[in-house]
């Protein structure tokens, strides 16, 4: 894929470029899928493309194709710098990128047991095995379980000089049982909603999850659902689960600190941030116990790689600290409007895509407290599980979250059950009423392979460290 | 260029041919997109792509397998058609499987402009320009998107279904926001590029951020709406993925199920899946290569449904409508052409008819609370404004709502007169009036 990239480069640069970069990309993908012990699809797929990305004139273009001849390529590169020249029409300044070093590496993400050499038959017979366990309550009449396999291979060049490849495979498993009543359907996951759990790494994270000795006690959560309370309407404590701080970090702190989002850029589709760049250094994000780093180095992680998708090496960088906003999430043109260097979270959903400024692995640090502490310290409130359904305003302000599962708390003890807790928030003031994160022991990195972002949208894969937390005077039970 | 039909047909029956099984299909998608992106008053993005997948579903007995590849050479593609077989293989018998389904005739319907395919780089710069001048002129910023897309489509199975059809559309979106809070918002959908007018598309964008300038606050509680087409679309959108799918109705999961007959929205509502109307874009077979029926969903209030594939279909023993989705699908078929039937009320008579209620543009990062009562939540956006005594009275800052659809289209009490086509242009679009609601849930309001 070397000289595809090197093609393109070439190409660019004779058509009048001042600025190339390429990606060649080859991603392969397994996925299976039974719903209520019929198998949905067995598929596997691939797509190998190249990007071709230029300034000319000032301006961006981009162009990409899935024909790969020479000829094919060097069009595609003349038709980018075609089109940034039409972009230029309404350009105001020449774009600029912050200086980034020349690298010539090779970067692979870690996996012991290729999942694509695991026989078919081993993944589909686990996968049948799992939700026949899902079903093994009445009340548990639909039941879906599924497993998605991803690898990466992907070469960057630029015309300053870079060279990088990559390589890296992603795992992921989810069940879901639902608890069907009259005229209502309650889903219970493990280990997540929305897909279930994804990592870096090949079938030894599935088999770490052990589907088959939590799918019992799915199915019985599942079917507890069908007689639980419903979610009061009131003000009070909530802890929150590892998972669903994660997707509340983010949602609530992740995009508003997306540098593009803060410029502008998104506004007509995704939206834009309540944060101001003046805000850097001030900005009262939360209380002194919410700190937040983006680390694309962490092992194991979904958003975790060796260089971004513009040749900016990984690393980490505090995007809140003790409470205050510490920094922004950026990509080599955004940083250079703020007249910084990227901290490298530009990232393409594929060949076809341009990097866009999109999350790593963005993790709330531990706290000190112990699961057991911190209920034993709760007198009154809910304890929520598992995200349900998610929304949030395009400055990214009010909020509203519902989660599969709760259970009262009551001095200090959890208590009965409570089905499709809801509540909502303004940002904010919501991580500004945190007073305890759990500890490392409690705290877990849960991927989300599905953000989306963009125009045309792009998916990226993404990863949240984090721990339950307890957050005081909380909205519950909204529109119930 | 993307592949022609022909050639995209060729591909497809070659892939059958290369596929060792009982019974094989292959659906070919081409595609020659393209997207001119704007913000802060200038492009910033400027995309575009060509690619070509083939996808190839086995059949052996009862047992199917599905595999894609782009990589269009003979060993790239006999590896694919190989892949498929092997993970059939693998599959256990599916006793409700019916077999790949047999041609039937398809609606001929004319979807490609040469003015849209000819929409290149320059064009829509030009357009993006003229859009953006529409906001710059008023101190206003303007962000959206001018897009192209231009596709061929055709599958092919082994029972003799030989479908190819190209289809072409143009979009456009503008954001127009203010200083002082407001925004307002434009869109526009056709498959003839020659009757876009970027400028009155910018004007309308820029003319609701003006109007909607120092939005103030608003109490939670119920309100009377008036919902803009691009939300009325948006509610349509879960309805019709909830409620209409044949899987849904079967999982009880939807809540036509068991009601099929029964009258449970206003009388007002007549909603139909419709792909063969002159009015909308997109294919007029599914992706099995069935003809897509005009299906109706709910009769003057009265639902009816649900749509469905060859499989759901012969597993249900009702006729297939034509909705399947690309093989392997978790969702079943849905319907992707749905159309509101017009009514007869302007929306400046809908507003006069308003003692208090609200205005609404369109909404944002809508979500699903329940699935069976449709139970949304989300946000307003880009012109939300209050009404009193049958006026806008004033604009107000963006509200959050928690609502049942089922609920809300249970009391319509005016349907406008003029749709719009509102939607992505690749799969299909609704066609979706105004529509006045007699109650709708405001739950939180932004800062």
């Amino acid at each position: 894929m070397r000289d595809l990239v090197m093609t393109a480069l070439d190409a660019a640069a004779s058509a009048g470029s001042t600025y190339a970069d390429a990606r060649a990309v080859l991603t392969t993908e397994e996925r299976i899928s039974v719903r209520t012990g019929r198998v949905e699809g067995i598929e596997h797929s691939e797509s190998l493309g190249i990007g071709i990305r230029v300034i000319a004139d000032g301006a961006w273009g981009f162009a990409s194709t899935s024909a790969l001849t020479p000829d094919a390529i060097r069009a595609a590169a003349r038709q980018a710098v075609a089109i940034a020249r039409a972009s230029a029409l309404t350009a105001a300044a020449p774009v600029r990128l912050a200086p980034l070093g020349v690298f010539d590496d090779t970067w692979h993400g870690p996996c012991r047991i290729d999942p694509f050499a695991v026989p078919l038959e081993e993944k589909l017979a686990l996968l049948l095995a799992a939700d026949e366990g899902l079903r093994s309550h009445e009340a548990v009449t639909v039941s879906s379980a599924s497993l998605d396999f991803v690898r990466v291979e992907k070469v960057f060049g630029s015309s300053e000089g870079s060279m990088i490849e990559q390589s890296y495979v992603e795992s992921s498993a989810g069940l879901v049982a639902y608890g069907m009543a009259d005229g209502e359907v309650l889903p219970r996951s493990y280990p997540n909603s929305h897909g279930g759990q994804a990592s870096q790494g090949g079938w030894e994270a599935i088999l770490a999850l052990d589907l088959l000795g939590h799918a019992p006690r799915v199915a019985e959560e599942a079917a507890a659902l069908v007689s639980a309370l419903p979610c009061p309407t009131t003000t009070t404590t909530v802890v929150l689960d590892g998972s669903q701080v994660a997707l509340q970090v983010h949602e609530s702190v992740g995009h508003p600190t997306e540098l593009d989002r803060v410029l502008g850029d998104e506004a007509a589709y995704a939206g834009t941030s309540f944060v101001q760049l003046g805000d850097l250094g001030s900005l009262r994000y939360g209380s002194p116990h919410v700190s937040v780093v983006a680390d694309a180095t962490v092992p194991g992680s979904i958003g975790s790689f060796g260089y971004d998708d513009e040749g900016v090496p990984a690393q980490r960088a505090d995007i809140v600290r003790e409470g205050v906003l510490a920094g922004f999430q950026s990509s080599r043109e955004s940083a250079s409007a703020i007249g910084r260097a990227s901290n490298g979270c530009a990232r393409a959903d594929g060949w076809n895509r341009i990097p866009l400024v999109r999350m790593t692995t963005l993790s709330l640090e531990p706290g000190t407290w112990s699961f057991d502490d911190l209920i034993a310290d709760t007198d009154d409130g809910i304890y929520m599980e598992t995200n349900n359904s998610w929304s949030i305003d395009d400055r990214r302000l009010n909020f509203q979250f519902a989660c599969e599962i709760g259970w009262e708390i009551k001095g200090g003890k959890l208590g009965r059950m409570i089905k499709s807790p809801n509540y909502t928030g303004i940002t904010p003031r919501f991580w500004g009423s945190c007073d305890a994160v759990c500890s490392a022991e409690r705290w877990h990195v849960w991927g989300l392979p599905n953000c989306g972002k963009g125009e045309p949208m792009q998916v990226a894969h993404v990863a949240h460290g984090a721990a339950p937390a307890r957050f005081r005077d909380i909205q519950v039970g909204v529109g119930r | 260029m993307r592949l022609s039909e022909d050639q995209a047909r060729e591909l497809a029956a070659r892939a059958v041919a290369l596929t060792p099984a009982d019974e094989a299909e292959a659906l070919v998608m081409a595609n020659d997109v393209a997207l001119t992106r704007f913000a802060n008053n200038r492009i910033h993005q400027n995309v575009a792509e060509e690619d070509t997948t083939v996808s190839v579903r086995a059949v052996l007995g009862t047992r199917t397998g599905v595999a894609s590849t782009n990589r269009l050479d003979d060993n790239a593609l006999k590896a694919c058609c190989e892949a498929a077989v092997a993970a059939a293989r693998v599959a256990p018998q599916d006793a409700d499987f019916p077999g790949l389904p047999a041609p039937a005739p398809i609606e001929r319907i004319e979807r490609v402009c040469e003015s849209t395919r000819g929409f290149d780089a320059e064009a829509r710069a030009r357009a993006a320009a003229a859009i953006i001048e529409q906001s710059s002129v008023r101190g206003l910023s303007a962000a959206g998107a001018v897009s192209r897309a231009d596709y061929a489509v055709a599958i092919v199975n082994s029972r003799g279904i030989d479908a190819a059809m190209a289809v072409t559309s143009l979009k456009a979106t503008v954001l127009s926001s203010g200083t002082d809070g407001g925004s307002g918002w434009a869109s526009w959908l056709a498959c003839d590029a020659s009757r876009f007018a970027p400028e009155a598309l910018g004007d309308e964008a820029a003319t609701l951020a003006q109007r909607s300038e120092m939005p103030g606050s608003l109490e939670p509680g119920n309100y009377a709406v008036v919902l803009a087409p691009e939300a009325v679309s948006d509610v349509l959108d879960f309805l019709g993925y909830l409620s209409f799918g044949a899987q849904a109705v079967d999982e009880r999961s939807s809540f036509t199920a068991d009601h099929q007959g029964e009258r449970l929205l206003s009388e007002l509502i007549t909603l139909t899946d419709n792909a063969l109307s002159a009015e909308t874009i997109g294919l007029t077979f599914d992706f099995e290569g069935c003809p897509k029926r005009r299906t109706p969903l709910v009769e003057a209030g009265v639902v009816r449904g649900p749509v469905t594939d060859s499989y759901w279909a012969a597993k249900l023993g009702v006729p297939n409508t034509g909705h399947a989705l690309p093989a392997p699908n978790p969702y079943g078929p849905l319907p992707m052409n749905l159309e509101l039937a017009a009514g007869i009320t302007r929306v400046d008579e809908m507003i006069a008819s308003v003692e208090r209620g609200l205005y609404i543009t369109r909404f944002h990062y809508v979500n699903v609370e329940d699935p069976v009562r449709v139970t949304l939540t989300g946000m307003t956006r880009d012109g939300t404004f209050l009404i009193e005594n049958g006026r806008l009275t004033k604009p107000v800052k963006n509200v959050r709502f928690t609502q049942s659809a089922v609920d809300a289209l249970a009391d319509v009490r005016a349907v406008g007169d003029r749709r719009v086509l509102v939607g992505p242009e690749e799969g299909g679009a609704n066609l979706a009036p105004a529509l006045l609601l007699g109650s709708w849930q405001v739950t939180g309001q932004t800062r």
